[in-house]
């Protein structure tokens, strides 16, 4: 199967299956949110608990380093946490949804498709209080805010194509879900989230670079927290790595596709 | 042992059946087609269930394949005429659940052709797209999103179901509080509502009480009665032989009869009876 093939399948099946996704984000909300008295007060006060920890804890010995650390905490703490939250509830979605894999013939990525928008609404709901810290923070609001969207393209097709490929090793292994929490940590560490680029030592930037989520969150920052517009050759590259990993997650699926039957 | 086709009916392998089915219908006919169909199963034994555990088996013992395969299905032609309820019968691991799962689209066979005509729906496992969280409605609406079915569509059938399901009272109640028989009385009820052109039932008809029981042959007699087709696994002879116009009997994968529900079910017994003394001895 060609690229074209696999991405214009992917690309039908979420319009054909929009019906189910749509349903089953909400049910996910639903039931996220069904025992607890603040409900979708939840998604912003998540993101917001998280930042004032990490900002009581590193603004001062970022002292000097970072003017407004909230808000440059803030910024990046918005993609990490959608791709930390898609990846990890990307893994279990073909085990989870074994009976219904077993009788009925669904494209099987449906279900990590719709992880992704579920963690997507938490994303936009995050948006609100980072708003509000920029405005009570006296933040410049910048109108390149408006270019938001566009940065998302890359990090909504990374986060999807490593989901893809680790929902279809954990049918096979099922250590993955602890192997990513490695992977993630690590990943979390080696993200420009807690430090900007030029706080690494120059030998370890080569390095870190070469993880598509490092240009994803420094391109997102510069745009949310310096105002200042991604260079367009940057978030080609972005974007190209992350169509190739979208790509390998889909390979990888319609591959296993026709074994996942004999291991759920 | 033979793999014969279904309408070997139509031929000299079944003179008894009855005048209606004497000219083979022709190919559009035919609800459900299956050529030659090989299903290379693959069984797995002691097989590493962490990447750890494979790192270790092909580093220490070199060892990278773990299964054997064996043909669950072998060779299978099968002709199912629209509007016929057909049966299926065989010993455990004869492969009749493979044959549902090629039937349905989700086991893709290793070699053959498989053609359905219309819609496909399985009863395989009842309530299979149900969150036990969610309540009757909210699950119904689920699992006719799955179908595709568009949410107003939806809504117009909810009475309906539940009433089907007589559930009313526990429309709101999250399912997860249900009983067994609530549970599989609403499965039942939302895969009924789907009216597909074929049917795949696999030993549903064993839930539920009498009355409920009646209410679900209502429901094939009603859905035949326009013309649709219904496979049907079990093991309740009897109720089969009254239901199926034709029976196969499997056995090791490949159909050792296909006609007549009482020529089946005779051989199927003597065949059953066979194995039985074999395993004593």
């Amino acid at each position: 199967m060609t690229a074209t093939a696999l991405y214009g399948n992917f690309f039908y099946s979420i319009y054909d299956y929009r019906e189910y996704l749509k349903e089953s984000v909400f049910r996910d909300l639903r039931k996220k949110y069904k025992r607890s008295s603040l409900g979708y007060l939840w998604s912003m006060l998540n993101p917001l608990l998280m930042m004032i920890i990490l900002t009581v804890v590193f603004s001062s010995i970022m002292k000097g380093r970072v003017e407004n650390y909230a808000v440059f905490l803030f910024c990046a703490l918005l993609p990490w946490t959608y791709f930390n939250g898609t990846v990890k509830s990307c893994i279990g979605t073909i085990r989870q949804n074994a009976k219904i894999i077993d009788q009925l013939p669904i494209p099987k990525y449906i279900f990590s498709v719709s992880s992704s928008f579920y963690n997507f609404v938490d994303l936009f709901l995050a948006f609100i209080p980072l708003l509000l810290v920029m405005w009570f923070t006296g933040h410049p609001i910048h109108s390149s805010i408006f270019l938001f969207p566009l940065m998302l393209i890359p990090l909504f097709f990374f986060s999807m194509g490593l989901g893809l490929l680790l929902a279809v090793s954990n049918v096979f292994f099922e250590d993955t879900a602890h192997l990513t929490d490695v992977l993630l940590r690590a990943m979390y560490f080696l993200c420009p989230i807690l430090y900007a680029r030029d706080m690494l030592p120059p030998w370890l930037v080569k390095y870190v670079v070469l993880n598509p989520m490092f240009g994803i969150i420094e391109g997102i920052r510069e745009l949310l927290y310096f105002g200042t517009l991604p260079n367009l050759e940057t978030y080609l590259l972005n974007l190209s790595g992350s169509v190739v990993v979208l790509g390998l997650g889909l390979y990888a699926f319609n591959k296993a596709d026709d074994k996942f039957v004999y291991f759920i | 042992m033979t793999a014969s086709p279904a309408n070997a009916v139509n031929t000299s392998d079944a003179p008894q059946f009855d005048g209606s089915n004497d000219v083979a219908p022709a190919p559009e006919q035919y609800a459900v087609e299956l050529e030659n169909v090989t299903v290379a199963y693959r069984s797995y034994k002691e097989r590493p269930t962490t990447l750890k555990e494979t790192v270790i088996g092909a580093v220490k013992h070199r060892k990278f394949r773990y299964y054997e395969t064996f043909n669950a299905l072998s060779g299978v032609s099968l002709k199912i005429p629209k509007g016929q309820v057909f049966g299926i019968i065989g010993s455990n691991g004869a492969g009749k659940s493979t044959l549902l799962k090629v039937m349905a689209g989700v086991l893709p066979p290793t070699a053959g052709s498989v053609k359905v005509h219309g819609r496909i729906d399985s009863l395989i496992q009842l309530g299979a797209g149900f969150d036990a969280e969610l309540n009757a409605i909210e699950n119904i609406y689920l699992s006719g999103a799955l179908h595709k079915k568009p949410r107003a569509e939806i809504k117009k059938r909810i009475p309906e179901i539940l009433e089907f399901a007589e559930l009313e009272e526990f429309a709101t109640t999250p399912i997860k509080y249900y009983s067994s028989g609530m549970f599989a009385r609403l499965g039942f009820a939302v895969a009924a509502d789907r009216n597909p052109d074929v049917l795949l039932v696999d030993e549903v008809l064993g839930v539920g009480d009498e009355r409920f029981r009646k209410k679900c042959e209502k429901v094939f007699e009603r859905f035949l009665a326009s013309g649709n087709t219904i496979v049907i696994v079990s093991h309740a002879l009897g109720n089969l032989s009254n239901m199926a116009d034709q029976i196969g009997l499997l056995s090791r994968g490949e159909f050792a009869f296909v006609g007549d529900p009482m020529g089946a079910i005779e051989k199927y017994r003597a065949e059953d009876y066979k194995t039985r003394l074999t395993q004593n001895n």
